[in-house]
């Protein structure tokens, strides 16, 4: 039985966590819209102000047949509801395929929901493709509700570009 | 009359949250807001601030000199009437890194139509800039036509629409069913 262990990523785990992201976006044909890099990475999340957290799986170096021990992770940071106050957010949420089935995911989870409490925050809040129908049970089976269908909500966003344009307004 | 905008400070957390519950008030939310000023202010000007607010105020006036209509629970930390907010933090994309999420964006009805919510978001921009944000995010209810207008005019995308993405939630139950899972 496959065993795994799940710890706070350190600086040196970027790299392992930009291939993950890397992977992520190539299972929704995104790859090439990835432009972080290491060092943005890095900066942005061992600096002084971290702005995102990550949880990373690792399994013993015999169980990897390609040499990465690191097989999954999870990115999250905090939000704020101005009615209830802290929310955790879950940004990113993977685990490599040939290492699914053996609990990770609902450990991650497990992990994220006692940060999310020992934090005071009273919810944890994601998104979710609508086409994504594996995941949208996984949630779902562990009672998460679809603001969006209850409640209306849609995702807006100004990219650079339109910043631009209503800075020099 | 003139307004100007600045960063809120500690003083500022009454007025917040006599915003953040107008805004509700005016979506029939009002006793869903169970923050109390104690949270706002540990939450927004302790060691780590979960959130950031911009203020805007009417210069030139106290509460003892202004408008009929403006009630003297509009007065700011010096005594200026806080008419508007918007409430942010940064947030990170996986792909792009930095964004600035705009969770709240709200103008006292009597104080529309000065400028002010252009000027927050042109603020809110500058600084989405400043910090090297990729962009700036948030959400709007699909029934708000007036909003959507608003944000669309100014080049805001729809991703609800173009991208399917659903925004979920696990409230506090689910999240200690999870953390303590029961046994199999």
């Amino acid at each position: 039985m496959a065993g795994f262990i799940l710890r706070k990523a350190k600086p040196n785990d970027v790299s392992d966590i930009l291939r993950l992201i890397k992977e992520l976006a190539k299972f929704e044909e995104m790859e090439e819209k990835v432009m972080l890099s290491e060092k943005d990475l890095l900066e942005d999340g061992f600096g002084d102000h971290p702005f995102y957290h990550c949880l990373v799986a690792e399994v013993p170096k015999e169980q990897s047949s390609d040499d990465h021990t690191v097989v999954g992770f999870a990115m999250y940071y905090f939000t704020y509801d101005p009615w209830t106050g802290k929310l955790l957010y879950l940004e990113d949420f993977y685990v490599m395929q040939e290492f699914r089935g053996l609990g990770i995911g609902s450990e991650i989870l497990k992990v994220l929901s006692e940060t999310a409490l020992k934090t005071r925050c009273s919810g944890m809040h994601f998104i979710v493709a609508e086409n994504n129908t594996k995941s949208i049970e996984f949630y779902k089976r562990r009672g998460a509700a679809d603001l969006s269908s209850e409640e209306g909500w849609r995702l807006f966003e100004i990219e650079k570009e339109g910043l631009e344009k209503m800075t020099s307004r | 009359m003139d307004f100007r905008l600045r960063g809120a400070e500690a003083g500022d957390v009454p007025d917040i949250l006599r915003l953040v519950k107008d805004l509700a008030k005016y979506e029939d939310m009002e006793k869903e807001v169970k923050l109390t000023e104690k949270e706002l202010l540990e939450d927004g000007f302790g060691d780590t601030p979960f959130y950031r607010c911009i203020i805007a105020e009417i210069k030139g006036e106290t509460s003892s000199d202004g408008p009929s209509h403006a009630p003297t629970e509009a007065t700011g930390a010096k005594g200026a009437p806080v008419v508007g907010f918007a409430m942010y933090y940064f947030t990170y994309d996986p792909w792009v890194g930095k964004q600035l999420y705009l969770e709240e964006f709200y103008v006292m009805e009597q104080y529309r139509g000065l400028g002010v919510g252009s000027q927050l978001l042109r603020h809110l921009s500058e600084l989405a800039i400043s910090t090297r944000c990729s962009g700036m995010m948030f959400v709007v209810a699909e029934s708000n036509a007036p909003s959507i207008s608003f944000y669309k005019r100014r080049g805001a995308e729809d991703l609800s629409q173009e991208e399917g993405w659903r925004l979920f939630r696990f409230d506090k139950a689910s999240l200690a069913r999870m953390a303590a899972p029961a046994e199999e």
